[in-house]
C-alpha cells in the first residue's frame, strides 16, 4: 500500500512536467509530513551529506573532460582517423562514423555529446558523398549510444553510486561489449551500404593512417590515462577523470589549439551547470531511495520476488521491459537512480552479479536515447539534421532493432561483460 | 542592477569552482607521484606538503558547486522533466501545468532551505569540525541553505516572468552546447566537402 502511494505520486508529479529532482524531493516530503514517523532531522542530515562522497565527484570532472574535447577538435581527427582505416569499405563514410564514435565514446562519457561532436561534422559530409540523409542520420544516433557503454561513462557512475558498486569493475566489464555492439552496428552499416550500392572512398594510402593517426593520437592517448589509469591502480576513478579533465584541457587549447583561452571559461561554466543538475537529481533520488528503504520497500519487493519463485531469466526479462518502459519518458541518469536501489537487492538473491546488472542497465539506457518520445539522441540529431522526430525514428530502426537483439545477448551471456574483469584479476 | 550583479556572482562563483577543483585534484595526484621520486632537493621541500585534504576539499567545492549551480540551471532551465504528457495538453492546460511546477519547485526548494537553516543553527553551537580541513561544519554546509533559497527565488523570479511574458527557460535537447549546428545543411554539406581536412569548425 506505502509502495503504491509512493510511486502514485512520485508518477503524477512527474506528469506534471517539473523537473524530476523536484518532484522526487516533494514525493519524499509530503510522505514523511503525512505519513511516517522518520525524524525530518535525518532527512536534512541526508540532504547534506547524500552527496558527500569522491566517487560521485567523477562525474563533474568527465563532464568537463568530454566539454573540452567536443570543443577542442579532437573529433574532427578522430573521424579523420576513422576514415582512412575503414572509408574503402562500402557505406565508407557510415562505419567511419561507427568507428570514429566509439573512439570518441572512450574519451567521452556522455551519449549526446557524441552524437553532437561526430555528427555535425561527419553527416554534412556523408550528404556530401551523396549518402540518404536517412541512413546518416540512423548511424550516428544509434552510434553515439555507445557513449555510455565505452568507459569511462556517467551512467555507469550513477550506477555504482546508486548500489555500490565498484566503477572501476564497471568500467572496464564495459569494454567487451561496447566493442562488440560498435562491431554489429558497423555490420548493419557495411550490410545496407553493400545491397544499396551506396559510395566508398578510394582506399587511403598506409602513409595517410599514419599520418591521420598521429593527429589524434593525443586524443586516443586519453584512453589510456583513464582505463589504464584506473586498472593500473595509479588512480582512482575519480583521479582519473580529473586528470583527464586537466588532459583534454591541454590537449584542446595548446596542442590542437581548436580551443582559445578565452573561450575557458564558458566551458567551465557549462560543464559545471551540467553537473549541479545531475549531482541535485541525484540528492534528491538518494533522499528518494532512503525513504525506501526505511519503508523496507525494496527488501519487501525482493522477498515477494523470490516467494513467487522467479525464474532468473523471466526476471531479467521482467527487469528490461520495466527500462525499456522507463526509457520512454524518462533520461538514463535518472532512471538508473530510481530504479538501480529497487532492482538490485532482487537480483542479488537471485545470484546475478552486480556488474552483468550495470552493465545489463547501461545497455538499456542506450537502446532508450535512441527511441522515441524521449530519446535524447534523436532531439540532437533532429538538431543537427533537421528531420523531424518522426522521420527520424524511422531512419533509425535497422541499427535500433540491432542494439535490442544485443541488449537479448548482454542480458542472457553473462561472460561477455565479466569475462575481462574476470581475466585481469579485478573481480 | 542588483539582479544583475547576482546573476553574474552565480556564473563567477560556479565557474571558478569546477575550475579550481580540477585543478586541486590534478596537483594533489601529480604531488603523490612526484613526492615518490627521489630527486634531491624537490622530494624534501614536497615531503613537507600535506596535501590529505585535498579530496575533502574537492568534495565540498563541488557541493557548494551544486546548490549554486542547480539555481543557475533554473535560470537557464537545465532541470529535465517529463514533458510528453503536457505537451499534448491545450496551451491553456499547458500554461497551469508549468506555473504548477515551478511553484512546486519553489515550495520544495523553500521548504528545504528551512530545514537547513534550523539545522545549521544547530550545528553552530556545537564545535563538530570537518576530520582533515577541520573547517567548522556549519561554515561547509552554509551552501544548503544559501543554494536552495536562491533557488527558490530563481523559481518564483522564472514563473513571474512566465506569468508575464509566455516565455521561460526550457532545456533544448537539439541543442548542445558550443557546436553551432549547420542552418543550412546543403551549404554545410558543400563546405565540409573537403574529405581530408573535415572543414573545421562552422
Amino acid at each position: 500500500m506505502t509502495t503504491a502511494i509512493i510511486f502514485g505520486l512520485l508518477i503524477a508529479l512527474m506528469l506534471t512536467g517539473m523537473p524530476i529532482s523536484i518532484s522526487l524531493g516533494l514525493t519524499v516530503l509530503t510522505f514523511l509530513f503525512t505519513m511516517t514517523q522518520v525524524p525530518i532531522e535525518s532527512v536534512a542530515l541526508k540532504l547534506f551529506t547524500g552527496i558527500e562522497k569522491f566517487e560521485i565527484m567523477a562525474i563533474p570532472f568527465f563532464i568537463l573532460a568530454g566539454n573540452f574535447l567536443t570543443h577542442g577538435g579532437v573529433a574532427r581527427r578522430m573521424i579523420a582517423f576513422a576514415t582512412a582505416c575503414v572509408g574503402h569499405l562500402h557505406g565508407g563514410l557510415g562505419i567511419s562514423g561507427v568507428l570514429a564514435c566509439a573512439l570518441f565514446a572512450a574519451v567521452s562519457g556522455s551519449s549526446p555529446a557524441t552524437v553532437v561532436a561526430i555528427g555535425s561534422i561527419l553527416l554534412p559530409a556523408m550528404i556530401a558523398q551523396g549518402f540518404p540523409k536517412r541512413f546518416g542520420a540512423g548511424v550516428i544516433t544509434t552510434s553515439g549510444a555507445l557513449g555510455i557503454l565505452i568507459p569511462p561513462s556517467i551512467v555507469m557512475v550513477m550506477y555504482a553510486v546508486a548500489t555500490n558498486t565498484s566503477v572501476g569493475q564497471l568500467f572496464i566489464a564495459g569494454v567487451v561489449p561496447g566493442i562488440v555492439l560498435a562491431t554489429m552496428l558497423g555490420f548493419v552499416t557495411w550490410y545496407l551500404a553493400w545491397r544499396n550500392g551506396y559510395p566508398r572512398l578510394p582506399r587511403a594510402p598506409f602513409k595517410e593512417v599514419l599520418r591521420t593517426f598521429r593527429e589524434s593520437a593525443w586524443g586516443l592517448l586519453l584512453i589510456i590515462i583513464v582505463i589504464g589509469g584506473i586498472y593500473g591502480g595509479f588512480f582512482t576513478p575519480t583521479e582519473a577523470a580529473a586528470m583527464s579533465a586537466v588532459y583534454a584541457f591541454v590537449v584542446s587549447v595548446f596542442i590542437y589549439k581548436d580551443l582559445t583561452l578565452k573561450q575557458v571559461p564558458k566551458v567551465l561554466l557549462d560543464s559545471a551547470a551540467l553537473s549541479a543538475m545531475l549531482l541535485y537529481i541525484i540528492t534528491n533520488a538518494v533522499l528518494f531511495s532512503f525513504l525506501m528503504t526505511s519503508e523496507n520497500i525494496p527488501q519487501a519487493m525482493a522477498n515477494w520476488m523470490i516467494e513467487q519463485n522467479l525464474s532468473v531469466i523471466f526476471f531479467l526479462l521482467a527487469v528490461n521491459a520495466l527500462l525499456l518502459l522507463a526509457g520512454n519518458v524518462m533520461e538514463p541518469s535518472s532512471i538508473t537512480l530510481i530504479m538501480a536501489p529497487l532492482i538490485f537487492p532482487i537480483a542479488i538473491k537471485l545470484g546475478i552479479n552486480p556488474v552483468h546488472l550495470g552493465i545489463l542497465m547501461t545497455v538499456n539506457m542506450e537502446v532508450g536515447m535512441c527511441h522515441p518520445p524521449v530519446g535524447l539522441n534523436l532531439y540532437v540529431a533532429s538538431g543537427i539534421t533537421h528531420m523531424g522526430i518522426t522521420e527520424l525514428t524511422v531512419a533509425v530502426w535497422p541499427w535500433l532493432l540491432t542494439m535490442l537483439v544485443f541488449l537479448v545477448i548482454v542480458t542472457y551471456w553473462p561472460p561477455l561483460s565479466l569475462w575481462l574483469p574476470r581475466v585481469l584479476g579485478m573481480m | 542592477m542588483v539582479l544583475k550583479f547576482l546573476d553574474h556572482l552565480e556564473e563567477w562563483l560556479i565557474t571558478f569552482l569546477m575550475g579550481a577543483a580540477t585543478l586541486l585534484i590534478f596537483v594533489a595526484v601529480i604531488h603523490r607521484y612526484l613526492s615518490g621520486m627521489a630527486i634531491p632537493g624537490v622530494q624534501d621541500f614536497l615531503l613537507t606538503l600535506n596535501l590529505s585534504w585535498a579530496q575533502e576539499l574537492c568534495i565540498y567545492m563541488f557541493i557548494w558547486m551544486a546548490k549554486i549551480g542547480a539555481a543557475y540551471g533554473v535560470r537557464t532551465g537545465i532541470h529535465v522533466g517529463v514533458d510528453v504528457l503536457i505537451n499534448v495538453l491545450s496551451d491553456q492546460w499547458r500554461k497551469r501545468f508549468i506555473i504548477f511546477g515551478l511553484l512546486a519547485g519553489a515550495v520544495f526548494t523553500g521548504i528545504v532551505g528551512t530545514f537547513g537553516v534550523r539545522f545549521i543553527w544547530e550545528l553552530y553551537h556545537t564545535e563538530q569540525v570537518s576530520a582533515d580541513l577541520e573547517l567548522p561544519m556549519w561554515l561547509v554546509y552554509m551552501g544548503l541553505p544559501i543554494g536552495s533559497y536562491l533557488m527558490c527565488f530563481r523559481f518564483l523570479q522564472v514563473c513571474y516572468q512566465f506569468i508575464k511574458t509566455g516565455h521561460f527557460p526550457r532545456p533544448d535537447h537539439g541543442k548542445v552546447e558550443g557546436i553551432e549546428t549547420e542552418t543550412d545543411p546543403i551549404a554545410a554539406a558543400i563546405e565540409a566537402d573537403d574529405q581530408i581536412r573535415m572543414g573545421g569548425k562552422s
